[in-house]
């Protein structure tokens, strides 16, 4: 694992995440961080790297704290429970985001806006469903008025909303509401005890752990109920299906095997691609794209002109590499492009005949980093950024953090002008003695990339000068990155097979997984879920399996007793 | 309580489509006498700095000529306030880079929390450690209005600690809205109003509504019993929050029309930018008028956007261009063209409350709004002499004026600057808050001295 270290050797200023070493910060814990075990998250960015051989003897437990539905989780929830595909959740106030990704449960509590929005998505789901399809979902044969229908639908919808049985308590709270509307009908009744679910927090938290009738000591599976939850969840960011609540019921989700059958069919729907685009989409920071204008001296897009366009094309990419190909590989290096007509147009492709259809361009194209959505993403409005690109390979893709530039730095890209090439106006970083030591590495990366301006074009001239796109990997620790390369595409096939990279990207993933930074408790999950994924050749399937068996996925803390 | 009217279309369609906002009208409101009058508090942020050579009037006190940015505000000049010498003292200390640490002071007076919040520039930190001066006034203002207060905002898509002004408690960050078709929905779409005899329709909602929330406030109390005291603390939140919902069903406005629907706009869009920004100030300044809320909050965009203002030909990208010297001609004139119009929404609310009539005065009479920045000079990311600028607020300090809140040290003959969490306690002081401190105690002595 390459770790934070690395930077060591850039002379950089001293920060390494966290705070300045003695310098007093108010309350720990919030913004982001792990929640409820005591872990620093500064420490374990390099993942148990050279800091000392990790001993994982015992089971850790990770953490479980209530987690709200995400966005697209409600969405997906409220269309499997009641076919409403209308997105209630674009009418939510925004996730907050820790380092891209927006479901990180520390960071989204309930905020006042967020409750009131709960409420009036509930309200329109619960009018649709019951004017559209009352029989399905609440079907009576005998007298509506005598109220043993609507127990009927308390116990039998409740179950799925909450995703597991309603304990008497719950189902006695709702058959008062239930029995209070009956004077008003039967549907009323029905409506009013759904809005009554849907805003309920059964409905909107995950609860991993409901506690035992004694208080519990050391680590504790999850059970049966709570695990087809974390599957659903993680693998296809819904509600648990039919198969899922049937293994849950006759308690098949203990072993390895049965969790992995479990989730290698999960993997193959519909849902866990969209998940895969979610997770990318959040790893990499790519709502940053959202207004991006770009313009060149021959043409100009206006704010969000082009990005549904760019997003369409990565979405294909990511579905093909990652599923169809299926491997790190795959996603560094696949050339194919999959092509909107604006975007043909724009990169001098003929227009697809089939939208579905990629165009290979083998030469010019290799992997995620050179799809036009990122290229575009790490630019400015008017310049290909070579800093910014620098920067996304190391830390996103490498998990390498880059130190802030010292006090006082200007940070200002260079003014565009018409007659030099962009890396020339950048260079001047390295010239100056006070940037060379950070800006080498980084602009080192980013200039390997000038072959794409800021519309992800590829290019060999700019103002009538050829494009030098060699570049350098400095100071990354391994000997197989570091050294010169010409070019995106020959970055990319040594980025291929690294395993520093597949190390990233699980951790990134179990991030996602866990909706949180992973702390000193999750070390022995991670180097799990990272063998397994290294052992299997970079499958993304074999990724995400290893996450759904590691201790941390598994397991839960004990409950502490409650007053 | 008082009669309020506001009974006529305060948007006109245009041939798009559009809503388009038009400044109310002093005809459409009139107002009986209040028996005390109603006060509302403003925070505004907008990023960067400022460019203090287009800022700081020439002259003292109230004999002052105001600079380039503040020229939107001249027919406003007796209700402004410029302070000089107060210091983000508060963002010395803690996690976080410069952006970060200025935001999450500026309106709190706390630090940041320890956290993974990464700035452009590769800085940790979490969200302020404390409420904001908006929220606490809210908490005192705000209770007997429908909405304790508004969170509007800009194109401020960060969402995070770089994306947040205002919040509720240490850690709990109040989410700007960003779509004016949204506060729309949100605060009047549902409202009901009364009938052309002046009698309130009977709201079928209500009654359902209420019964609901019950429901939800009994399964919040069944589960609560059975998870961790951690997570209780956050259902009792929940709780508190759903409890808040159904309180304000009992809290209808006496006499107050809807107005239009806006048209849905784009809040990642540099084209709407200009029309959210009025639309917003529109919409905010109704519900002041129609006593939805007497608090809010105003954030335009956010520290590392990279925002052109093309309206303003103004084509550089927000935070690096910051970064310019501030004396580079293209730079300078357009960093000064966008405070300028960031100076202008501000007129366009006090224009819009100057328009409503409440007793004897305006509501503009009864405002009072603070507009800052998290860092004072975009350039160097200092947080000396902040570009502090206060409106309204002249029943409880002298307006119209350029205040020196340095103090020279009798011994040293040393300017000694203020802590900006003392001007916070004045600004609560005004609002009927009457607590001398705020924030973090080691940054606070008590109201502003030059402001009293």
């Amino acid at each position: 694992m390459l770790g934070w270290f690395a930077l060591g050797a850039l002379a950089c200023s001293n920060t390494v995440g966290g705070t300045l070493p003695g310098q007093p910060s108010p309350a720990a814990g919030a913004g982001g961080t792990g929640m409820t075990t005591g872990g620093s998250a500064g420490t374990s960015m390099g993942g148990g790297g050279a800091g000392g051989a990790l001993t994982c003897s015992s089971v850790s437990t990770g953490v479980a704290p209530l987690r709200l539905l995400t966005h697209i989780q409600y969405d997906n929830t409220v269309a499997d429970l009641l076919g409403d595909t209308t997105h209630p959740s674009s009418q939510f106030p925004a996730e907050n985001e820790v380092n891209g990704f927006t479901n990180n449960v520390a960071a989204n509590q309930v905020n006042p806006r967020l409750v009131e929005a709960y409420q009036t998505a509930a309200e329109s789901l619960a009018a649709t469903a019951v004017a559209s399809r009352l029989a399905t979902l609440a079907p009576c044969a005998t007298d509506e008025q005598n109220g043993d229908c609507g127990r009927d639908f308390i116990a039998a919808f409740g179950a799925r909303a909450f995703r597991r049985a309603l304990t008497t308590d719950e189902q006695t709270i709702f058959a008062k509401l239930f029995d209070a509307t009956l004077s008003q009908g039967y549907p009323k009744a029905i409506e009013l005890t759904l809005r009554a679910m849907l805003q309920s927090p059964q409905f909107l938290y995950r609860v991993d752990a409901v506690h035992a009738a004694t208080p519990e000591s050391g680590a504790m599976t999850l059970g049966p109920n709570e695990m087809a939850s974390r599957l659903s969840y993680f693998l296809t960011n819904t509600t648990p299906d039919a198969a899922l609540l049937q293994a849950a019921a006759s308690n098949q989700l203990g072993t390895d095997a049965e969790l992995e059958t479990q989730a290698r069919r999960l993997l193959e729907t519909a849902r866990a691609r969209e998940m895969a685009r979610d997770f990318v989409g959040q790893w990499l920071g790519l709502q940053r794209l959202d207004g991006a204008a770009r313009q060149a001296t021959d043409v100009t897009y206006g704010a969000t002109e082009l990005v549904p366009d760019w997003k369409d094309t990565l979405g294909k990419f990511l579905d093909d590499a990652m599923w169809n190909d299926g491997n790190v590989s795959a996603l560094m290096t696949s050339p194919k492009l999959f092509l909107t007509p604006k975007l043909a147009t724009l990169y001098g492709q003929a227009v697809p005949t089939d939208p579905n259809l990629p165009v290979t361009a083998g030469k010019e194209r290799s992997g995620l980093l050179t799809q036009p959505a990122i290229l575009a993403l790490l630019a400015h409005s008017d310049q290909s950024a070579p800093v910014l690109r620098g920067v996304f390979v190391r830390e996103k893709i490498l998990c390498l953090q880059v130190d802030p530039p010292p006090p006082n730095v200007v940070v200002v890209p260079p003014m565009v002008d018409q007659t030099g090439t962009t890396r020339e106006r950048f260079a001047q970083h390295t010239e100056q003695e006070a940037c060379r030591g950070c800006h080498a590495a980084l602009d080192g990366i980013g200039f390997g990339f000038e072959r794409y301006d800021q519309l992800g074009r590829y290019r060999e001239m700019e103002n009538n000068q050829p494009v030098d796109d060699s570049g350098e990997v400095l100071d990354t620790l391994d000997p197989l990155l570091d050294g010169t390369f010409h070019g995106a595409v020959e970055l990319a096939g040594r980025l291929a097979n690294d395993a520093g990279v597949r190390d990233c990207i699980a951790t990134q993933w179990y991030r996602y997984a866990m909706g949180r930074v992973e702390d000193s408790s999750d070390l022995c999950s991670l180097q799990q879920v990272k063998t397994r994924f290294s052992a299997g050749n970079g499958q993304f399937r074999d990724l995400l399996v290893g996450i759904v068996l590691s201790d941390g996925f598994r397991y839960r803390p004990a409950m502490e007793t409650t007053p | 309580m008082s009669a309020r009217r506001l009974n006529r279309r305060l948007f006109l369609r245009a041939a798009s489509g559009m809503a388009v906002a038009v400044p109310l009208l002093p005809s459409l409101m009139a107002r009986g006498q209040t028996a005390a009058p109603i006060r509302r508090f403003v925070t505004m942020y907008t990023p960067n700095g400022q460019i203090h050579s287009a800022w700081w009037p020439t002259g003292t006190d109230s004999a002052i000529t105001l600079n380039e940015i503040h020229q939107p505000l001249v027919k406003h000049q007796s209700r402004l306030t410029l302070l000089k010498n107060v210091d983000l003292k508060s963002a010395a200390g803690g996690p976080g880079g410069p952006h970060q640490r200025g935001i999450g002071t500026l309106y709190t007076g706390q630090q940041l929390q320890d956290g993974e919040f990464v700035d452009g520039c590769g800085s940790r930190a979490g969200w302020a450690n404390g409420i904001s001066i908006d929220q606490a006034i809210a908490a005192q203002i705000g209770q007997s209005t429908p909405y304790a207060s508004l969170e509007l905002g800009v194109r401020a898509t960060e969402n995070d600690v770089q994306g947040r002004i205002a919040y509720s408690a240490a850690g709990a960050p109040l989410p700007p809205m960003l779509q004016p078709l949204d506060v729309y929905n949100r605060i009047f779409k549902d409202l009901v109003v009364p009938d052309q005899n002046g009698q309130m329709p009977p709201d079928p909602m209500l009654a359902e509504r209420r019964s609901v929330l019950d429901t939800v406030g009994d399964q919040l109390a069944a589960l609560e019993t059975k998870v961790s005291s951690e997570d209780k603390q956050k259902l009792k939140a929940h709780l508190s929050l759903v409890r808040d919902v159904e309180r304000r069903l009992s809290q209808v406005p006496l006499t107050c029309s809807k107005p239009n629907a806006p048209g849905a706009l784009d809040p990642n869009s540099e084209t709407d930018m200009p029309m959210i920004a009025q639309l917003e100030i529109d919409l905010l300044s109704i519900a002041f008028a129609c006593d939805l809320a007497r608090v809010a909050s105003f954030e335009i965009s956010t520290g590392l956007n990279r925002i052109r203002y093309p309206w303003l030909n103004s084509m550089g990208e927000g935070h690096p261009l910051s970064h310019m010297d501030p004396e580079d001609p293209d730079s300078h004139s357009q960093l000064v063209a966008r405070a300028q119009w960031h100076a202008g929404l501000i007129a366009r609310l006090f224009d819009n409350l100057a328009a409503i009539s409440e007793g004897d005065a305006t509501i503009a009479d009864n405002t009072l709004l603070v507009w800052c920045t998290e860092v004072s000079e975009g350039n160097v990311h200092s947080h000396t002499n902040m570009p502090f600028l206060l409106m309204g607020g002249g029943w409880h300090f002298r307006t119209g004026r350029l205040v020196d809140a340095g103090v020279t040290d009798s011994a040293t003959g040393q300017l000694k600057s203020a802590s900006h969490v003392d001007l916070l306690v004045t600004l609560q002081n005004a609002m009927g808050v009457e607590s001398e401190t705020f924030g973090l105690p080691a940054f606070v002595t008590g109201p502003l001295q030059a402001l009293a």
